[in-house]
């Protein structure tokens, strides 16, 4: 490999055929003059610009079909020729430099051409360098040069995160991954989970239990997550109504009237609440526009007066985190639209409450496709303002328009998975962690369950990696059509060749 | 007109091919390329891209610039008729490429291609690239070697670029070896039929003629560019309004013979297909004019005319001549295994002048 040259923090390097580089790795431009190391990431390859090949190829196609021939080249001249002629041009991003061992932030150097040495850096020898291991170690899986990558969990601690790439590729199992490996260290994690893909998280994959058994807890709402308007408080329930629910301000400055009113009379229960907005003297339309969200409530199947089948979310949270973490998985996947915002206002809003009481420490929200249960006007409540009560978000969502850009902006760690359409790389591009080159570059060529870590959990050293399998019961419950059929049709039709044969 | 119907067998497939390929005849050339690069181990190695850009322009054959005496030309229509007998045809190019300049000499590349077509069939053999490194000391034993190998009457002439001498002695070998091994083929050269000019004597194109004519060979020179002109008319043009294809013959008489020049063709201005181009045909003089003209009629029935041009004197044309990578991947060859020492060759009016010596995009 050579030298070719540098614009900006954009290194050209040539390579000829017999040197093997791939997208995504990364070499060491070592200077011995000036006794410093340059550390660049290969993001895209081309064929160098070689004169004359246009015209070679276009003079020798169509030729080639019809002419047979020999070559008397007493001097191997071809191989040097074709050798010239399959040189590639690597397009580089500069990381920084290594002076005396030590890994600085600077690229305003330049190497020399003539005298400068390029090799491959070893993923190893890049985790060491940058320590993006780290003391608390989640096993991602294994890089392109079969290194067993970590990172380091106190790089997700108080850390925004985005799980994106297109359907299929392994967004759900990263997120796993990373839930699981935070529960080894004592997390509470929480799943909004869309699909039901988290439920067997306690099962492996032969359906035993395993390790983390005792602490996934799987909480159905209507079915095995209920909760009593005492367990509620005006705050939480003013958060669904308003925000979930869509109750006016008129209306919702009755409804704390109410609350208080029945509150302050020890009746605050779903049925008396009923009442008491049916036979509250005020407005007819506000009465109505409670009465409606109070049937919204009701129909949901979510609030309860029974509370022996009520569950006290606080308290779970608590006991989790008391009993070294666990995984609390929130089953949206037979809530209706409307019901699934009214749940995830009650859990982020208790989550909140328990967090800024400092009645736990931390929660880490796995929120996947938020936009199908979030509003608008949440997203930067999340990222921003409940940040600082403890409740650390990744975001996991196929669609990345979805999410919004200051969000991507603001995000410290980026796990990015295969996406083809322009539109979406263009739009994970705004990532502040890379520069969009590097993103789209990559990305795109990114195979089914490799993944492009991003930022803090790599110290900003872009790395791909294959994600590691699991022993769990990874897969979510989708029901296939032709799996069913499948099983009534024969692997192969054996003939007989007895006596009962009629062949 | 009564054409003479000549009985042409065909040759038997690849049979010369292989024969070129069991003689070994590229087996001392080789030696003399690789003799002459031992000179230059280890050597100061000077490349120039701006000169490397004008080695791609082709240079006009000098040779076709025969003068016509104006009024004086006396000439045939000949229209033609399409012969497909299975005549092999075999097509040869040669070219030459000034690879760089060393502290003491000058390296050229030289390559040769030879096109078959036979049965409908095309195949070619490709010899070189040959290297070699031409020095005011090498020089003349590089040539008298080649000639005498070759038994050429070459002399080795110091007014002319020693780039063209390579390629002409080049050319005349693959010719003269084509012309002993082919048998009732057509044998397409690129060029003329004219000899006595400085490097290419009488003696040796006759002698290539008659050895081919001895193998029942009918040899023709092509042209693509001529400076014939008749009453200042350009005469590839003049011919734009008769109906191809058709030959135009240029008597003798019209030229007016200057010095040692010796034609050894007959001369034509052939058109040869409807949309192609006239291009001057030479034939072997010494065969009679009937035969030469149906074998241009087996010509046309038994060869792919691309513009009127014999597709394997194109094939031949370009699979000799040499490309940008072409020249880079010698280059490296004579880096690696000779150990050459790369510099760029300074641009003197850039290195006097600076950024007013150089020209528009410099």
């Amino acid at each position: 490999m050579r030298l070719f040259k540098k614009t900006g923090n954009t290194m050209h390097i040539l390579c000829f055929p017999d040197e093997e580089v791939e997208k995504g790795e990364y070499l060491l431009i070592r200077d011995e003059r000036a006794r410093k190391s340059m550390i660049v990431q290969v993001i895209d390859i081309e064929f160098a610009n070689v004169p004359g090949v246009m015209e070679e190829i276009l003079r020798s196609s169509g030729i080639e079909e019809f002419v047979e021939g020999e070559d008397n080249d007493p001097l191997d001249v071809a191989s040097h020729i074709l050798y010239i002629q399959d040189a590639r041009l690597l397009i580089c991003k500069v990381h920084g430099t290594i002076v005396n061992g030590e890994l600085i932030p600077e690229s305003s150097w330049l190497p020399s051409r003539t005298h400068s040495t390029i090799r491959k850096i070893p993923t190893e020898s890049l985790v060491k360098l940058a320590n993006i291991e780290g003391s608390l170690p989640i096993m991602i899986g294994e890089t392109r040069d079969s290194f067993p990558l970590a990172i380091d969990a106190r790089q997700l601690d108080g850390r925004l995160n985005i799980i994106t790439g297109k359907k299929g590729t392994g967004k759900s199992h990263l997120s796993k991954i990373l839930a699981l490996g935070l529960v080894d260290y004592g997390a509470t994690v929480v799943i909004l989970d869309l699909n039901g893909e988290y439920t067997n998280l306690g099962y492996s994959l032969d359906g035993s239990k395993n390790k983390y058994h005792d602490k996934i807890h799987i909480l159905s709402p209507g079915k095995t997550f209920k909760v009593t308007l005492y367990q509620t408080n005006l705050y939480v329930i003013m958060r669904t109504l308003v925000y979930a629910l869509g109750l006016p301000g008129t209306s919702a400055r009755e409804f704390r009237h109410i609350w208080k009113f029945l509150e302050k009379t020890g009746r605050l229960t779903l049925h008396n609440l009923g009442e008491a907005i049916q036979n509250w003297k005020c407005n007819q339309h506000v009465k109505d526009a409670l009465y409606s969200r109070y049937s919204a409530l009701v129909n949901s199947g979510f609030f309860t007066d029974n509370m022996a089948e009520a569950t006290d979310f606080e308290k779970l949270l608590r006991r989790t985190e008391r009993n070294g973490g666990g995984i609390i998985v929130i089953d949206l996947s037979d809530t209706s639209p409307s019901d699934r915002q009214m749940v995830v206002e009650y859990v982020l809003a208790k989550i909140q409450e328990t967090l800024s009481q400092w009645k736990i420490r931390a929660v880490f929200l796995f929120a996947e496709e938020a936009h199908l249960y979030l509003k608008e006007t949440y997203w930067d409540d999340i990222v921003t303002r409940m940040r600082h009560f403890g409740l650390f978000t990744t975001f996991i969502t196929n669609q990345p328009n979805t999410i919004h850009e200051n969000i991507y902006r603001q995000a410290d760690n980026i796990f990015l998975l295969n996406f083809v359409n322009e539109h979406d790389l263009q739009i994970i591009s705004r990532a502040a962690r890379a520069d969009a080159e590097t993103i789209t570059s990559i990305v795109r060529d990114l195979p089914p369950h490799h993944c492009l870590l991003l930022g803090k959990v790599v110290k900003d050293f872009p790395i791909i990696v294959k994600i590691k399998s699991l022993d769990v019961k990874t897969m979510g419950q989708t029901r296939f059509f032709f799996t069913e059929k499948e099983r009534l049709v024969p692997d192969k039709i054996t003939i007989h060749e007895g006596k009962d044969s009629n062949l | 007109m009564l054409i003479g119907q000549l009985h042409y067998e065909t040759t038997p497939k690849y049979s010369f091919l292989q024969s070129l390929r069991n003689l070994g005849i590229s087996k001392r050339i080789v030696e003399l390329s690789l003799n002459s690069m031992h000179t230059i181990k280890g050597k100061i190695f000077k490349v120039s891209n701006e000169e490397l850009a004008s080695f791609f322009i082709e240079h006009m054959d000098s040779e076709d610039q025969l003068p016509t005496k104006d009024g004086m030309l006396s000439a045939l229509i000949m229209p033609l008729r399409a012969i497909r007998d299975g005549t092999s045809i075999i097509g040869i190019d040669v070219s030459s490429i000034k690879i760089g300049v060393t502290d003491v000499g000058v390296i050229y590349a030289v390559r040769g291609a030879i096109v078959l077509k036979t049965n409908n069939h095309y195949r070619y053999i490709r010899l070189g690239p040959l290297p070699f490194h031409i020095t005011k000391e090498n020089i003349h034993e590089v040539f008298g070697e080649l000639s005498r190998d070759l038994s050429l009457r070459f002399n080795f002439l110091s007014y002319i670029d020693p780039q063209i001498q390579l390629c002409n002695i080049m050319e005349k070998w693959l010719r003269a070896y084509v012309s002993h091994l082919a048998r009732r083929s057509i044998i397409l050269w690129d060029g003329s039929l004219t000899a006595g000019t400085p490097g290419n004597p009488v003696s040796d194109l006759s002698k290539m003629l008659r050895a081919a004519r001895e193998n029942s060979n009918v040899v023709m020179g092509i042209s693509k560019e001529t400076s014939l002109k008749f009453i200042r008319w350009g005469m590839t043009d003049l011919l734009n309004g008769y109906k191809p294809p058709y030959l135009f013959e240029i008597r003798p008489a019209s030229f007016s013979h200057t010095g040692s020049l010796r034609l050894l063709g007959r001369i034509y201005v052939a058109k040869l297909a409807k949309r192609g181009c006239a291009f001057r045909l030479d034939i072997d003089k010494a065969i009679p004019r009937d035969e030469g003209i149906v074998a241009v009629e087996k010509l046309i029935g038994n060869e792919t005319l691309y513009q009127g041009y014999p597709e394997t004197l194109r094939l031949a044309h370009i699979y000799s001549t040499f490309t940008a990578s072409d020249v880079i991947g010698i280059q490296r060859l004579l880096i690696k295994k000779y150990g050459l020492k790369l510099v760029a060759h300074n641009n003197m009016h850039r290195t006097l002048f600076g950024p007013y010596g150089a020209r528009l995009g410099d």
